[in-house]
């Protein structure tokens, strides 16, 4: 039987192994070309014979994006609005994510569906609206603004992410807990929050995402000279006529960088797991 | 009952500095029935006074005339002309079947690709770290650069994919996917399910690691093989996490149109158009926001009824 | 204790989040300075309006002006919401196809009297103004100009012992001669993808079914149409003179066209001249031409790009900024860097302009160039009728006829 079973383990262990390697290939070859793109010169990129190992490099591309546009001033905006953004929905969501797993009580479906309704209406017709709402409360322009509008979008996305993971803790340890004395509240925090982390941190992670990236809601309510992000700044690039390909590269690359340092450093806390021990016993 | 039971945990107030402490006076409070009421205030709050005016503004417009450019015919209430309009309308209908198609295609490669891509990871084998890093990189490009470089890579002049489809003679000369209505709808969603599968892989990812290995092993001895374990055990533990990213990402497609706005604009001939890029022309192009706001309030509809539909269907609440 | 400490530190946060948002930052500018917003984003193009911004700075150092530029697709968004929520920029850039439906929202302020009062009004050719005028009153002062006319691969002609083309017909008659699709070569780059509109509706004009009559009414002449449609569809379909990623191919993709030597001939403007000589040599590789002649006319689009007033505070500032892209220097310092003509006759003239074989056929152009046709749904009905239509025959997916009816039907609705 062990035989068996190992061999069917091996087989299973290549294919896996096959699969993950040509979808890693597919997932990183258009990044390696954007990379390659952001350092060739302009007439290897526009050119009608493909130069896949270009024999000559410049880094043009990157410092003409640097000192155009004030791209270092987007990109810290970027990460104050993120920041920001994150930090609200972790705030209160997380609470609120807890409440509709753990209780039930009526309207708790509507009011989920509810939470999910605000990302429901088109945002491209949201934003005149907001505009005028965010001018007159004098939030227009402003990094605070910003990561309100966000989180307003992404709130739901968290929460409904979330509930999935708080789902699948398992009720008997809080129970247990409380059993022993703890209140709602030291449960809340002491027991299930620990055990979602996982899920905590891949759903925040996925709103950091959603806000270093967004672009449109970004683009009708900030300005250059106040707290326009990143995105924006590309997407400006794009010409009528004429397409900055290297310059467009370039930041594209910039602007994963802080992602895959962020990813990497949470990478460590996903991969462990520490819901095997807790559950099995 | 309200009043908090006294234990070796919580313990009665002894000094003044108990009688205050809040954190002692929450978690008294954390035992009332509102508890949970409170728990949902800040987010229900927050929401509300942010999204609420504009969503109902919006809506309100879809009654109304609201021509920007037309100013001379008033912006009166005219209740379900644009409705009635869109029902007659042929772009509309083209957009809406583009959008289920769109939608369905996309959700399907996504959850697939997603799917295994967790799977495998899952196994722990060496070297995963580094793969999950480069399997999960698409989605850190937002739309505006992977759009671009898709389209750079599938330029009928200097596409490398074209190129690269020659030299393996699969294809006799650069192709112009775009340009092309049988294959541009096609190319689209390849580069949509490129950019968005990680999504899925991430979230079941951490789904997956809180399977207790207990079942596997149950089942292992039960003789039950890997597709039956994954068919009985795996997607049945999983059913809440793919029903939030289903629904999610169903309204993230159904809602921005950013991709297809870069790739195609809805060309060629609208064999691209979707809703959400309709009502976008629509407002910004045309200018008659009623009729973008009568679109958009179809599309809310539309949303609402699927999520109404997923949530009963796959019995999520039920656990 | 570090339980306490942690909720407390986030309660902080939470209360100085809450402070913050009560002392928001202050949103537009001060009196001395204005904003300018505008369309331009290629490299060339924001080289020129640094060196006019450089020009004025200097001319006007108490004025300071703030650029804001904004993708084009997204202009008429921006705009509205501004005009919408009244936080207005206070000069703006205007194309004229967009004028009617700016003025109409009321976002444009009435300049009449000022540019009456200008000294330099006489430097500019009446008709310049006709298309940012209305009812007597008039909205904007041309900064530059669009100058349309075609670019040819003079090597390729000369190759062929063919001449350059003056009409539809030799211009035809060219595309299929220089087509050799083994050497990857097509004769003309059609733009069947984004911004093909309006080409569209030069042929079907050129062809005598113009779409806003002398009279001011507005309609197509649908057998007329057919033809042109015809004629211009029937490059690909029928002649595959053009490369088959037509249907999808914008501006950047017919410039990438040409200069990476797939095609011989495009239809453009002066402002991508810059463009095309860093890639290809002037006079030797490629030459300019005006824009060849239909068989009822000659339609070469001479539009101008306008600087408005969009907010009464700062009027006076707005006014010298506008001004300013009059003078000469601002305007050849402007074509230096990008190839857009300049909008005033006087300096237009100017050696640095005249004595360049290669403006020639731009100049030429300024003698009969026709505005573009602008009326109120105008932009809209080109983009999301008359191009989704002309690409359906592009495909093969309906007949000339067919299109034409729906592009009849769309206007029809468009100026209900």
């Amino acid at each position: 039987m062990a035989q068996t079973r190992s061999g069917s383990k091996l087989l299973w262990d290549i294919v896996s192994y096959t699969i993950l390697v040509v979808l890693a290939l597919v997932c990183v070859f258009p990044i390696i070309w954007t990379f390659l793109t952001s350092i060739k010169v302009e007439e290897d990129i526009v050119t009608r014979d493909m130069v896949y190992f270009p024999t000559r490099f410049t880094f043009d591309s990157y410092i003409k994006l640097w000192y155009q546009s004030s791209y270092p001033t987007l990109v810290i905006n970027s990460l104050v609005v993120t920041s920001l953004t994150v930090l609200i929905c972790l705030m209160t969501g997380t609470i609120a994510s807890y409440a509709l797993s753990r209780f039930h009580f009526p309207g708790r479906t509507q009011l989920m569906l509810g939470y999910l309704v605000v990302r429901m209406f088109p945002a491209v017709l949201m934003i005149i609206p907001l505009f005028i709402v965010m001018r007159q409360v004098g939030l227009l322009d402003s990094t605070y603004g910003l990561a309100i509008a966000y989180t307003s979008f992404l709130l739901p996305l968290f929460v409904w992410m979330l509930k999935g993971f708080f789902d699948a803790a398992p009720k008997e340890l809080e129970s247990a807990a409380r059993i022993d004395g703890s209140t709602r509240l030291g449960a809340m925090f002491r027991i299930v929050i620990p055990i979602a982390r996982n899920g905590l941190v891949a759903t925040c992670v996925f709103v950091a995402i959603a806000a270093w990236n967004e672009y449109l809601f970004a683009l009708m309510l900030t300005t250059s000279q106040g707290s326009r992000t990143w995105p924006v700044g590309l997407q400006l690039m794009v010409g009528e006529f004429q397409l900055p390909w290297g310059m467009l590269a370039a930041g594209g690359m910039i602007s994963i960088l802080p992602v895959i340092i962020l990813f990497a450093i949470v990478q460590r806390v996903m991969v462990a797991g520490i819901t095997a021990g807790a559950v099995k016993g | 009952m309200s009043r908090a039971m006294y234990t070796a945990a919580n313990p009665p107030p002894r000094t003044a500095w108990d009688r205050i402490n809040p954190i002692r006076l929450i978690g008294e409070l954390s035992e009332t029935r509102y508890w949970m009421y409170l728990l949902l205030l800040p987010s229900a709050l927050l929401i509300t006074a942010v999204v609420l005016y504009p969503t109902a503004y919006g809506m309100q417009m879809s009654f109304r005339e609201m021509r920007l450019n037309r100013p001379d015919l008033g912006t009166d209430w005219v209740l379900f002309k644009h409705y009635a309009r869109m029902l007659a309308d042929p772009i509309f209908w083209t957009a809406l079947r583009n959008t289920a198609v769109w939608v369905t295609s996309s959700i399907a490669l996504e959850f697939l690709i997603g799917l295994v891509a967790a799977l495998a990871l899952n196994r722990n084998l060496p070297g995963t770290k580094l793969l999950a890093v480069l399997i999960l990189l698409p989605y850190f490009l937002p739309n505006v650069v992977a759009g671009h470089m898709w389209a750079l890579m599938l330029d009928p002049r200097m596409g490398v994919i074209n190129d690269l489809l020659v030299r393996t003679g699969l294809l006799t000369g650069y192709k112009a996917w775009f340009a092309d209505p049988s294959t541009a709808m096609a190319a689209a969603i390849i580069v949509e399910s490129w950019h968005s599968f990680p999504f899925f892989t991430l979230l079941i990812m951490a789904g997956l690691k809180g399977i207790p290995t207990d079942l596997y092993k149950a089942a292992d001895i039960d003789g039950a093989g890997p597709f039956a374990q994954l068919r009985l055990i795996t997607l049945p533990m999983l059913k809440t996490i793919i029903a939030a990213a289903v629904i999610l990402r169903v309204i993230g497609l159904v809602n921005s149109p950013d991709l297809l706005l870069i790739l195609t604009s809805g060309g060629p001939g609208r064999s691209t158009q979707v809703l959400s890029l309709y009502a976008f022309q629509i407002a910004y192009k045309d200018f008659n926001f009623g009729y973008a706001g009568a679109l958009s309030v179809v599309m809310f509809v539309l949303l609402m009824l699927f999520a109404w539909a997923y949530v009963r269907l796959s019995k999520v609440n039920q656990d | 204790m570090t339980r306490f400490d942690r909720r407390s530190v986030l309660k902080m946060g939470g209360g100085m989040l809450a402070a913050s948002a009560l002392f928001p930052k202050a949103a537009f500018a001060q009196s001395a300075s204005i904003n300018y917003w505008h369309t331009f984003t290629s490299q060339s193009e924001q080289a020129g309006l640094d060196s006019v911004m450089a020009l004025f700075k200097a001319a006007h150092p108490d004025i300071n002006v703030t650029p804001e530029n904004i993708p084009n697709p997204e202009f008429m968004a921006k705009i509205t919401a501004a005009v919408v929520s009244g936080s207005r920029p206070n000069v703006t850039m205007v194309s004229s196809e967009r004028f009617r439906d700016l003025l109409a929202m009321g976002a444009l302020i009435d300049m009449t009297d000022r540019i009456a009062n200008w000294e330099r009004r006489a430097d500019f050719d009446d008709s310049r103004f006709a298309s940012i005028s209305l009812d007597g009153k008039v909205y904007g002062v041309p900064g530059f100009a669009f100058v349309d006319w075609m670019y040819y691969r003079k090597d390729w002609f000369e190759e062929a012992g063919i001449a350059p083309p003056k009409t539809y017909a030799e211009m035809r008659d060219a595309a299929i001669k220089l087509t050799d699709a083994s050497k990857g070569r097509y004769g003309f780059g059609l733009r069947g993808g984004p911004g093909g509109q309006n080409y569209i509706i030069n042929v079907m004009e050129a062809f005598g079914s113009p779409v806003l009559h002398a009279d001011g009414s507005i309609g197509l002449d649908r057998d007329k149409a057919i033809e042109a449609i015809d004629f211009f569809a029937g490059l690909l379909v029928k002649d595959g003179a053009v490369p088959p990623s037509a249907a999808n191919d914008g501006f950047r993709q017919v410039i990438e066209g040409f200069q990476t030597g797939q095609t011989a001939m495009i239809w453009h403007h002066t402002g991508s001249y810059q463009d095309i000589v860093s890639k290809l040599e002037p006079g030797v590789q490629f030459g300019t031409l005006a824009m060849p002649a239909g068989p009822a006319t000659r339609v070469a689009r001479l539009a101008y790009a306008y600087n408005t007033i969009t907010k009464e505070d700062g009027a006076d500032a707005a006014w010298e900024w506008i001004k300013f892209w009059g003078e000469p220097d601002a305007a050849v310092a402007f074509l230096e860097k990008t190839g857009y003509f300049p909008a005033s006759t006087v300096a237009a003239q100017d050696q640095r302009i005249t004595g360049n074989p290669m403006y020639a056929a731009a100049a030429d152009t300024l003698a009969f160039g026709i505005p573009q046709p602008s009326f109120p749904g105008a932009a809209g009905w080109a983009e999301s009728s008359v191009l989704p239509n002309f690409q359906r025959v592009l495909i093969g997916e309906a007949t000339a006829e067919q299109a034409v009816d729906e592009m009849i039907a769309g206007l029809a609705e468009a100026t209900a």
